[in-house]
């Protein structure tokens, strides 16, 4: 499977889409800074202030800009997007592709755990230990990649298994290549695809997650995080501060859009089945 | 089907453990974690003796553990500092509206879902797939709570049509049909958020399984019998689709109780969502691992029933 990934994504409809908002998000974060004059944990007297030429989108009720923190917050959200995608998409290659490689009671042991893992409801897990945790954001990071890598797993292990009595791996093995070796040489780079798609699917996962305990209140108060302010902005739902609950809510929106839809077209890639016929 | 209860059991395992171990292993205070932040105000010396005596935490972790599951099988959950009542019954309270708003939100969604995917899968490729098929993608970037907030901020706080929060109007000694009405104003937005969030996970599966049907050799055995295209659509492909749409019931479940923690939040609906909110807050730790674990044993316990109605259902499932 050698798949030219930005061809496949360019040439879908929804792959493209997800691909420019992607991009337009990711700088976005990168020059919030030059994008606005405000810092976004800079207080001032004028409080809930509605939208003007100074304040496009108005101030909260502590006086800050509300569109430097939008913007600033696309940071916080993509940071822990990319973090959990590698650390999941890793996590679940290492351990389904060993498993799958040595076999016997180790692979029994990690696959018990990944389909007791995939029982338990994961975000209350979640919930539950950022509780006591009070999670930053790298501790953050490792609990929801801790809870992410168990399907993935699953997925490698069986590409892995098939991949294993291939004529290729067999004649590696009478040159005496090891394992490791053979799990670094020819399986990774094969499993390439998947690992990819994985990637975009604990990315998105991760989006939402972060988002949604922000919103719960679980995680410094002092993060710039558009879950942060959503949960803020509903108390003063009733003063109708659409600008203050809208932009947050729509940025993270479209952020979870654009992993959804580059997931939507690379599972067509790593899927030959559901691709669409060009001429048909 | 050994395997799989055997995931259940250590899943329920874990479960009972985590909830045993999170406050005793993490550095500070175990009695602060176990009991809450709020208990350390109320504290005098004699409490604390009584608490420690209560907890064995002047024992030996097992000694603790098996201290830990001779009350959970009393079903004493604890007592909470913060409501000044005890666990169980503060549950209990608050389970009634999470059960109403999930269960209508499962079958409301799995309904529509189901009957939009057969539409769809049926027209494949045509401008009425399409249409759906992108709307509820669209619809499924939406974080659920943002949905709320959306529904929140057009029909109740610009519109006012609906309740801004709660379950009831207080204080107003409604009884009979004027009750349930009143029940139902306050339940359509936070139902209506539950539902557009959960609706395209069934739909979008019964879509594929539509599109696999209609290959089947049956359907054009239905066709060469000159059978209607309704006909066709609802009893021959329909039934067949909603095996799976099944099996997933029980993993959305989870998804849907996780869901309506959030929405319950943005609508102040004062359900099992909102008393997570208020012990976050508060840290009223007794509170969330009793809801901890009712739902994670709810969610367990559906699956397991799913997975045994499956085989009954289905004979080819060994």
């Amino acid at each position: 499977m050698h798949v030219d990934y930005f061809n496949c994504v360019k040439k879908n409809n929804m792959g493209r889409m997800g691909l420019i908002l992607l991009v337009i998000i990711s700088t976005i974060a990168i020059f919030a800074p030059l994008l606005t004059f405000y810092h976004p944990a800079e207080t001032s007297p004028n409080t809930l202030q509605f939208p003007s030429a100074k304040h496009p989108l108005g101030t909260n009720d502590i006086g800050q800009d509300i569109l430097s923190r939008v913007l600033y917050g696309a940071r916080t959200t993509l940071v822990v997007a990319f973090l959990v995608g590698i650390t999941s998409t890793l996590l679940s290659a290492f351990l389904g592709g060993t498993a799958a490689l040595f076999g016997g009671l180790y692979e029994r042991i990690v696959m018990r755990i990944a389909d007791v893992f995939l029982t338990l409801p994961s975000i209350l897990v979640i919930i539950l230990i950022t509780s006591y945790v009070r999670p930053g954001l790298l501790m953050l990071v490792i609990v929801i990649s801790a809870f992410s890598w168990q399907g993935g797993a699953r997925v490698i292990r069986a590409q892995t298994l098939s991949l294993k009595n291939k004529a290729h791996i067999a004649a590696a093995r009478t040159f005496g290549a090891g394992n490791l070796y053979i799990l670094r040489k020819h399986i990774l780079p094969d499993l390439g695809p998947l690992m990819v798609a994985g990637f975009v699917q604990h990315a998105r996962r991760a989006v939402f997650m972060e988002a949604g305990l922000a919103f719960l209140g679980i995680c410094d108060p002092t993060t710039v995080s558009w879950g942060i302010m959503l949960n803020r902005a509903l108390e003063f739902a009733y003063l109708n501060v659409w600008y203050w609950l809208l932009p947050p809510g729509l940025a993270l929106s479209l952020t979870v859009l654009s992993f959804t839809f580059l997931g939507y077209a690379l599972e067509e890639t790593v899927n030959p089945r559901l691709r669409v016929k060009e001429n048909a | 089907m050994k395997k799989k209860a055997l995931d259940y059991l250590l899943a329920f395992i874990i479960i009972i453990s985590l909830n045993f171990l999170l406050p005793r292993l993490l550095p500070g205070d175990p009695l602060a974690a176990i009991y809450g932040e709020e208990a350390l105000i109320a504290m005098t010396s004699e409490l604390e003796a009584e608490l420690i005596e209560r907890f064995g935490l002047d024992k030996s972790l097992p000694e603790q553990f098996i201290i830990y599951l001779s009350s959970l099988l009393k079903a004493d959950l604890g007592y909470s500092y913060y409501y000044e009542t005890s666990v169980t019954k503060l549950i209990l309270g608050a389970l009634p509206w999470t059960l109403l708003l999930v269960g209508l939100g499962l079958v409301l969604s799995t309904l529509l879902g189901f009957i939009l995917g057969l539409e769809s899968g049926w027209n494949r490729g045509r401008w009425q797939d399409k249409g759906i098929l992108t709307g509820l993608m669209l619809l499924n970037g939406f974080p659920d709570f943002f949905i709320g907030i959306l529904l929140l901020l057009v029909f109740a706080v610009s519109l006012g049509i609906f309740p801004l929060s709660g379950a009831l109007t207080p204080y107003t000694g409604l009884s009979g049909f004027a009750l349930v009405r009143d029940i139902l104003w306050h339940l359509s937005l936070p139902l209506a958020a539950v539902v557009l969030s959960e609706i395209t996970a069934s739909y979008l599966l019964t879509r594929t399984t539509v599109i696999t049907i209609l290959g089947e050799p049956f359907i054009l055995t239905a066709r060469a019998k000159g059978l209607k295209d309704t006909a066709i659509r609802y009893r021959h492909v329909g039934k067949n689709s909603l095996l799976p749409i099944l099996t997933r019931t029980g993993i959305r479940v989870g998804r849907i109780f996780a869901g309506a923690i959030f929405i319950e939040i943005v609508f102040a609906y004062p359900g099992l969502g909102v008393l997570i909110f208020n012990s976050l807050m508060a840290r009223d730790y007794p509170v969330l691992q009793g809801i901890f674990l009712l739902v994670a044993i709810g969610v367990l316990a559906t699956n397991f029933i799913v997975d045994l109605l499956y085989k009954k259902i289905d004979p080819r499932v060994v």
